[in-house]
């Protein structure tokens, strides 16, 4: 199994939180939320879902077209089985790497600059 | 509805683009921008933050390096590596902004009739050229009645692939069960299956063929590596476990791939012909105008013959791809 690059973990824990309603502009909002302060262009998130996609870890699909979108549908998108195990050994990682940084440095990790 | 309109892009913005995006994206993308519309700049600079991305996206879904490189090949050998360099970023292109419905038969028509009127432009240009090369007039008429009867063959050819995918039956209905789908998918694997198992057998035999016609080592090669690769290709996927939305997106991605395997498979069948007529008219092309004129009338026909059969193939995979898209699970009462 491949390893989640760091935007591919933030995309996949948008749609992970968003559940039901995890489509494009939603994503973004999350991604963005996410990765403050860093700014994501939605494109690179585009393109993050089509990767995901087509390796497996999430699925998408269409649905009905809405009025406040120009008669237009919604890519949905959801995390497939092996996009949770990615995502799961991810944290995993992040965990470690917390406890690590907190063992060594203490409570100045959670420190905010400025 | 005024209200809603007022909020909304300009609608030569709007056609703008929606020309821009690559259609396979075009829904979502385009709706997601209309969405977070404030204001026809904000929305200009949003799209041009967006679409790059989303072509880079598409070109590398749609990325058939096989295919690519044997159409590069193919290109390189008969206009040489100037024009292939500059035709490489617009094959990749086109694979980006690939149709996702069959291409609508006006469209089919007109590009046939263009392509034989292309044929007939260059008879009568080789002809005014040409005037001193002595070649009779029953030869003359022959070419121009060849030429002729090119469009009506044509399309009449155009028009049994448009009639083939009429027949094919839909994949998906807006509303099916679970196992449904599954016996769908179920089915199109076999049906890969078998094809490929023939294409492999076929392609294996085709290159034992080709030694003993003394072929040119690097097609026969690739027809060995090619059924290879089918045959290792071959083994049978379950789906047992999977729910509808899963079964679905593997389904698609089942389609999108043997859609790519399919098209690498048609130039290859086709090389074989395009590098012999590539060999005629290196010995001969310069001495005899219209051996030739008519080895290159062959290569035009052989690549629109192959471009049909894709496009047509492609839109109709493209087609099943988005019925699948919008499809919905029934569920049966319990």
């Amino acid at each position: 199994m491949d390893s989640l690059g760091q935007f591919e973990q933030i995309v996949l824990t948008a749609i992970l939180a968003l559940d039901d309603n995890a489509y494009g502009v939603t994503i973004h909002a999350k991604v963005e939320e996410l990765a403050r302060p860093k700014k994501a262009a939605r494109g690179a998130v585009y393109a993050t879902l089509d990767r995901m996609e087509d390796k497996g870890l999430i699925s998408s699909w269409l649905s009905e077209p809405t009025k406040e979108r120009g008669g237009r549908s919604r890519r949905h998108y959801r995390i497939e089985k092996s996009g949770a195990k990615a995502l799961r050994e991810s944290a995993r990682t992040a965990q470690r790497l917390i406890e690590t940084i907190t063992q060594n440095l203490g409570g100045l990790a959670w420190k905010q600059p400025g | 509805m005024e209200a809603a309109r007022l909020n909304a892009p300009p609608d030569w913005l709007e056609r703008i683009v929606l020309w821009t995006i690559p259609p396979a994206a075009r829904e979502a993308v385009a709706g997601d921008l209309w969405e977070t519309y404030r204001s026809p700049r904000q929305y200009a600079a949003e799209v041009l933050r967006t679409v790059p991305f989303v072509v880079a996206s598409q070109v590398w879904r749609n990325l058939n390096l096989p295919a690519l490189l044997l159409q590069s090949a193919l290109i390189f050998i008969f206009l040489g590596g100037p024009i292939a360099t500059i035709l490489l970023p617009a094959l990749l292109l086109r694979s980006a902004y690939q149709e996702t419905t069959r291409p609508c038969p006006r469209h089919v028509f007109r590009e046939t009739i263009l392509l034989s009127s292309g044929v007939m432009a260059l008879l009568l240009l080789i002809m005014s050229v040409t005037v001193r090369i002595r070649i009779d007039h029953a030869t003359w008429l022959g070419l121009f009645l060849d030429a002729l009867f090119l469009s009506p063959f044509l399309c009449l050819f155009r028009t049994g692939l448009i009639l083939l995918g009429d027949r094919a039956k839909t994949v998906a209905a807006d509303e099916l069960p679970r196992d449904e789908l599954a016996q769908a998918y179920s089915k199109f694997l076999d049906t890969n299956l078998r094809h490929n198992l023939l294409q492999a057998m076929a392609l294996a035999f085709t290159a034992v063929c080709g030694f003993f016609f003394a072929w040119n080592t690097l097609v026969i090669g690739l027809f060995v590596l090619a059924s290879f690769y089918l045959l290792q290709n071959s083994a049978r996927r379950t789906s047992a476990q999977l729910d509808f939305v899963s079964l679905r997106a593997r389904y698609q991605r089942e389609l999108a791939g043997q859609q790519q395997l399919r098209r690498f498979l048609r130039w290859l069948w086709f090389t074989p012909a395009l590098v012999a007529l590539h060999a005629r008219l290196a010995v001969n092309g310069l001495e005899e105008p219209i051996a030739g004129f008519l080895n290159c009338v062959g290569v035009a026909i052989l690549c629109f013959l192959v471009t049909a059969l894709n496009r047509e193939h492609g839109g109709r995979i493209q087609e099943q791809i988005g019925q699948l898209d919008r499809a919905r699970e029934k569920i049966s009462p319990a």
